[in-house]
Order: C-alpha cells, then sequence, then structure tokens
C-alpha cells in the first residue's frame, strides 16, 4: 500500500524550488547532449561486399531471373529508403537463392524515389545500368553505401567507385546513360507513376502469375514473403 | 477530483506513454517491421541523426520517463510526487526540443512521436497537482 502523504512530510518550499529548477537544468543539459551527441548519418557505414552473388542469372533492364518463370515479384523501391536497404540486404539474398536463381521467380524493379533528389539522381543511374543489365547489381551496391536521407551521398564519386566494383559494367556509357534525356525523365517521373499505381511508400511488393493483374502482399518478415511466393507458384 | 482518481489518471496517461515509447523502441530495433512511407513518416523521424543520442533511441528516454512517472505515482509520498512532477517537467521541455526538431529541422511529422511528446501536457497536469495536494 502506498503511504498516505502527510503534511509533516511535505518537502519544504525551497526542496521544492530546488526539484524544479533541478528538473529544468535536467532538461537543457539532456537537450544539450542530444545536441552533440546526435547520431550523425544513423545510417550504417558502407559494406564492402555485395550481399548477393547474381553472376549466372540472366538480366534484362528490370527483370532478374528466367523469363520463362510464371511468377513475378514486383519491388517499388527508393535508392534512400532504409527499409529497402534492409530488404536488400537480410531479405533479397535468400529470395534469389530460393527462388531466382532456381528460375521459378523473375523479379522486376521499378523505382518510387519519393524520398527526395538523391533518390532521383541515384535511380537514374539504376535505369541506366539496366541498358547493360547490371540493374540489379547497381541497386544492391547502392543499398550498401547509403547514406543519410537527401544528404548529398549520392555523388558522381560514390556513383564511379560502387560502378568500377561491378564486373563487366562500362562505367563511361553507364555515365553517359544516366544524363540522356530518356533515362533521366524516366525517372523523374517514376514518382507520380508510383503514386498513381497507389504506392503507399518503399518497399512494396507486388505479385504476378504470368500475364494477370499484379496484387500488392503485404510481407513483414522473410517467411511472410516465402509463404506469399509459394501460394504464387502453387496457385 | 480524489486523490485516487488523479493516481489512476496519471498512471492511465503514464500507461499510454509507455505503451507508445515501448512501441516506437521497438520499430527503432526491429527494422524489419518498418516501411517508408509517402508523406511525412515515422521514418524520415526515426531514421533521422536526432532519433538517437549517442546510439540510445530517444523513445528509450522516454519510456524510461514514463516507466519512472508510473512507478512514483504507485509509490505517493510527498517526496515521490515531487519526483513525478520534476520528472513530468523535463519530460515537457525535452517533448517541447523533440516537437521543434519535427517540424523546422527534420520537417516531418511522426504521429506516434507526436502521441508521445503530447501525453507529457496531461502527465505534468496530474503529476503537478498530486505535489500540490500534498
Amino acid at each position: 500500500m502506498a503511504t498516505r502523504p502527510g503534511s509533516s512530510s511535505r518537502p519544504s518550499r525551497l526542496a521544492v524550488v530546488l526539484a524544479f529548477a533541478g528538473a529544468t537544468a535536467v532538461a537543457v543539459a539532456l537537450v544539450v547532449v542530444a545536441l552533440v551527441f546526435r547520431d550523425d548519418g544513423k545510417t550504417s557505414p558502407p559494406t564492402p561486399t555485395p550481399s548477393v552473388e547474381l553472376r549466372g542469372i540472366p538480366q534484362d533492364d528490370r527483370l532478374l531471373g528466367d523469363s520463362a518463370a510464371t511468377v513475378t515479384l514486383i519491388e517499388y523501391a527508393d535508392p534512400q529508403c532504409p527499409a529497402c536497404r534492409f530488404y536488400s540486404e537480410n531479405m533479397f539474398p535468400a529470395l534469389v537463392d530460393e527462388y531466382v536463381r532456381p528460375g521459378r521467380v523473375t523479379m522486376e524493379f521499378r523505382g518510387f524515389p519519393f524520398l527526395g533528389s538523391d533518390s532521383v539522381k541515384a535511380l537514374r543511374f539504376v535505369y541506366a545500368a539496366g541498358l547493360q543489365d547490371k540493374l540489379w547489381q547497381l541497386q544492391e551496391a547502392l543499398y550498401r553505401n547509403q547514406g543519410g536521407e537527401n544528404a548529398g551521398w549520392v555523388t558522381d564519386e560514390l556513383l564511379r567507385e560502387v560502378a568500377d566494383g561491378i564486373p563487366e559494367l562500362d562505367v563511361d556509357r553507364l555515365f553517359v546513360d544516366a544524363e540522356s534525356d530518356g533515362i533521366t525523365q524516366e525517372a523523374e517521373a517514376a514518382e507520380a507513376e508510383g503514386q498513381a499505381a497507389g504506392i503507399p511508400g518503399t518497399p512494396t511488393f507486388l505479385v504476378k502469375i504470368g500475364d494477370g493483374e499484379p496484387y500488392v502482399i503485404q510481407i513483414a518478415s522473410i517467411d511472410e514473403m516465402r509463404a506469399a511466393l509459394d501460394d504464387a507458384l502453387a496457385g | 477530483m480524489s486523490d485516487r482518481a488523479l493516481r489512476l489518471a496519471g498512471a492511465v496517461v503514464a500507461l499510454a506513454g509507455i505503451a507508445v515509447a515501448g512501441y516506437l523502441a521497438w520499430a527503432h530495433y526491429a527494422d524489419s517491421a518498418v516501411v517508408c512511407v509517402a508523406g511525412g513518416s515515422c521514418e524520415k523521424v526515426q531514421e533521422s541523426e536526432y532519433a538517437a543520442i549517442a546510439g540510445v533511441p530517444v523513445a528509450v528516454l522516454g519510456l524510461a520517463a514514463y516507466g519512472a512517472i508510473l512507478a512514483l505515482i504507485a509509490w505517493d509520498t510527498p517526496v515521490a510526487r515531487l519526483a513525478a512532477a520534476a520528472t513530468a517537467v523535463v519530460g515537457l521541455l525535452f517533448s517541447a526540443y523533440l516537437l521543434v526538431l519535427q517540424l523546422f529541422v527534420i520537417d516531418a511529422i511522426c504521429v506516434w512521436c507526436l502521441a508521445n511528446d503530447v501525453l507529457i501536457a496531461p502527465a505534468l497536469a496530474v503529476t503537478t497537482a498530486l505535489r500540490l495536494r500534498g
């Protein structure tokens, strides 16, 4: 049982004043500490090696996998989105090994660069890499090097360094293609297209069976993704 | 309003704060559960450089503050009442700072964060009322 407060044990007026002055001082100190020790660039440091081996898997522009596969997993993604990075690093590799490499599922990349200017620039290069059928390597490499939101992290230097690490990618051609009118317009229009499709955020996944209408799947774990793909393959 | 009703109200507010801060702390650590949502999102706020202090998510600070307020209300001695009110003052001022960050610096509103910041006002009102009663 709580002790019923009695007037005899009431803190003195001085104690009350000191308590509130102390509380204010603590709050001010907290704000100062918060500003000094804020986590600059909370995003994880770059990961040097690819999280997934894509060699030997067919690619055609935005598609990854055997074109004969009946099930397509469509991903709307923003290169700046931390949740997309999480998916790319923690779920994508297993899904590639289990579904794409065996030829059961094809993946389709669709950009939804809604987070800002760095997203659009990154997407221009991702689409340009698609012209050399290296889109999936570049998007994976960009997630590994993801920086703070619209902090200007998508620099030419970073892009060149990342692209240099992708075998058989013509980096000079990549830069030319990324600046081309067609790719630029495509990347700039991608956000509007995603909005028109009712995409609420990223990553958003849709499954398409054969030539059927794609449908959105809600997944919070890789097991839910496996279940959704298994359902589609069985159906 | 009786002391008992005030303490009950304080406990309810503190529990609500614990629930919201707990969810935000969980979302901070369980990256897999969150998505980036268009148009002002928790993601932008939660992923901002202000979401953690030296690696400790601010949601964890909120959790600790509401937990302390709840414990002090349960303890209910004059000193505990003073400590609860003082904790709520700290919470209110720090929440004001977080609100300013969301509105003017990060330029994104996170509804859950907003709820957590706003809940501290009734918490302060109740703890102050309890403190004034002795």
